[in-house]
């Protein structure tokens, strides 16, 4: 799809500046995306933005120009104008000629892709899409061409974090026109060769590192260890835990997310771990069940009642239709409310694609 | 001399020909990758654009090798929504006018459906076929259908008083809903194919629509929508009827209408 085709509504949040995000942010990716300043109001998103990316989480397996592919495909499946700007900026800068983009852009089918990389990003995008959920199965194909099973984790990954991007840019109708502008700047071609520079002194080789037995632990800790190896494993971990400890939202709201998100998504690894996390909320089963299933109950808080059927929106859509659902709920929370259910939905959407990596030995 | 001038000018011409036929080549050759390119760019949006109506999977099978013969057996709920006395009213305005009421009625309809997760599968004159958890799996397809349902009677009663302020004749709708199984595909002609589902769960959902007129109800739903629905919907039982090519009476439900929230 042709990026100025998809209808993206004005955004509903108040940019707000905080030195020190921004200042870790910019440690991390050595600039401070245009989209920053309207997640500050919760930290932990703001943090996870820049350590769940390949800069924050160096790649151990697969390399950064596949990558980088990755982002651009999944961006333009799940029409994230924000984000597919960045990577159409980023792949520009790294020297990608802008035929070629636009060749990707336009035909990913008919695409001069050698074989093994197409299989990558073919793979990259049915986790996207989880029409049905991938499954090892699926990864068959990979491992034919060559690809070990940490390197398919390590994909997978990667089309996770940018789903949970795309999903955060898009749900929150961040502006477009500077990212956009960027994109198409004709001076983007001869400052192209400093940029890179820049860039490139930031993408090292990480170390296949181990979790510790404290990052065993945790809600979500089969997927985390399910990703042990990779530098994304330990990143996932603080970030589950912070947005986990958040204040902004109940753990019961923020589990009950999850499990909304799973349920739509048919994981059934993920709805189990988020049942369990709803159990130690004080939730019983009897009471869990009719929630899951209609989305709804006089069980659940204003709150919650809110933030349910936000959720399972979030699953699928356009970017139009998940913009309106977020601008209905600036009459049901507060502004800070909203930022944190962006993220929370943003990460569930991630996570419960991310089944795959369960099952692959 | 003259000679060497003869060569060198027989040279020149020869070079001037050269990079004439070079420049329109390239020139040709830059035509042919735009067109090509603007191509693919509109092959790239018609697929987006279709993917609204069929599986993005199944447009990009179709694209790649071309319209599958195989079907899928799915579990999904549909909507079929009709209007009352269309054929009096299509005989008593100007064509013009009735176009007009028409497509401000499906702009609406297609509003309220969409809006709930559902895809409009076929316009039948002024009746809407529409499927909920056909393109995608869906687990809370049943709730989506009987919210479309809802929205669609609240869309048409404001439509309805635009209408009346424009002393435009209004409109009277029945909605009939049913769950099953049922077969999806690309179904049609090579000329004219659609994303469809085809099976007893749309004759049941066409006949229970026809059967609205009988109950003096707008919205009707089957047992089978019934036990799949939040309990906290309001409806009332009717008495079972015969519907034609169903083996046994089928009993429906009206749609009351819904305490605050549950729309």
């Amino acid at each position: 799809m042709m990026l100025h085709d998809v209808e993206w509504d004005a955004c509903v949040l108040e940019p707000r500046h905080d030195r020190e995000l921004e200042s870790y942010v910019r440690r991390e990716l050595g600039s401070v995306p245009s989209a920053v300043p309207y997640f500050t109001a919760s930290p932990w998103l703001v943090r996870s933005m820049a350590s769940l990316s390949y800069y924050g989480a160096p790649l151990v397996y697969i390399d950064y120009p596949l990558a980088d592919l990755v982002g651009l495909v999944v961006s333009q499946d799940n029409s994230c104008r924000y984000c597919y700007g960045v990577q159409r900026t980023v792949m520009r800068v790294h020297g990608l000629p802008e035929a070629r983009i636009r060749q990707i852009e336009q035909n990913f089918l008919e695409a001069e892709i050698d074989p093994r990389t197409r299989l990558a990003l073919d793979f990259a995008r049915r986790i996207s899409r989880a029409a049905p959920l991938v499954t090892a199965n699926d990864a068959d194909a990979l491992r034919a061409a060559g690809w070990e099973t940490q390197a398919i984790k390590e994909l997978a990954y990667q089309s996770a974090y940018n789903v949970f991007m795309n999903r955060l840019m898009t749900t929150a109708a961040i502006p477009i026109a500077s990212v956009e502008r960027v994109a198409e700047h004709w001076a983007l071609g001869w400052l192209a060769p400093v940029v890179r520079l820049l860039m490139r002194r930031r993408w090292r080789r990480g170390a296949a590192a181990a979790l510790s037995p404290e990052q065993r632990g945790g809600p979500w800790s089969y997927l985390v260890c399910a990703l042990d190896g990779l530098t994304a494993a330990r990143a996932l971990r603080t970030a589950i835990d912070q947005m986990w400890e958040s204040p902004l939202l109940s753990q019961r709201a923020k589990a009950l997310v999850f499990a909304v998100v799973a349920r739509g998504l048919d994981s059934s690894v993920g709805e189990r771990e988020a049942k369990c996390l709803l159990e130690a909320t004080g939730l019983s089963a009897s009471e869990i069940e009719p929630i899951l299933t209609h989305l709804g109950s006089p069980a659940l808080d204003p709150v919650e009642a809110a933030i349910v059927p936000f959720a399972r929106g979030t699953i699928r859509g356009r970017p139009a239709q998940l913009q309106q659902r977020t601008r209905a709920l600036l009459e049901r929370l507060r502004p800070e409310q909203i930022v944190e259910t962006v993220g929370v939905c943003a990460l569930a959407n991630a996570l419960c694609r991310l089944d795959v990596v369960t099952q692959l030995e | 001399m003259t000679r060497a001038w003869l060569i060198a000018a027989g040279f020149a011409s020869v070079a001037v020909a050269l990079a004439a036929a070079l420049h329109r080549s390239r020139r040709s050759d830059r035509r042919a990758r735009a067109r090509l390119s603007a191509t693919a760019a509109e092959l790239e949006r018609l697929s987006h654009a279709f993917a609204r109506f069929a599986p993005m999977e199944l447009v990009e099978r179709v694209i790649a090798s071309g319209v599958p013969t195989s079907g899928e057996r799915k579990e999904v709920t549909v909507l079929f929504a009709d209007l009352f006395g269309f054929t009096p009213l299509s005989e008593s305005v100007d064509p013009s006018v009735l176009v007009r009421i028409l497509n401000g009625y499906f702009e609406r309809m297609a509003r309220a459906i969409t809006a709930h997760h559902g895809h409009i599968s076929t316009l039948i004159g002024d009746g809407i076929l529409a499927l909920f958890g056909a393109l995608e799996a869906n687990p809370w397809q049943t709730d989506d259908a009987l919210r479309s349902a809802l929205a669609m009677r609240a869309e048409l009663a404001s439509y309805n008083v635009e209408l009346a302020a424009a002393r435009l004749p209004t409109l009277r709708l029945g909605v009939g809903l049913h769950r099953g199984s049922g077969i999806a595909g690309l179904v049609g002609s090579p000329e004219l194919m659609q994303f469809t589902v085809v099976g007893t769960v749309v004759n049941v959902a066409a006949r229970v629509q026809a059967l609205t007129r009988e109950h003096d109800v707008d919205i009707l739903v089957t047992p089978a929508v019934q036990r799949a629905l939040d309990p906290r919907f309001a409806l009332r039982a009717l008495p079972a009827r015969e519907l034609k090519g169903i083996s046994e009476p089928v009993a429906t439900f009206a749609v009351l209408p819904q305490a605050a929230g549950l729309d």
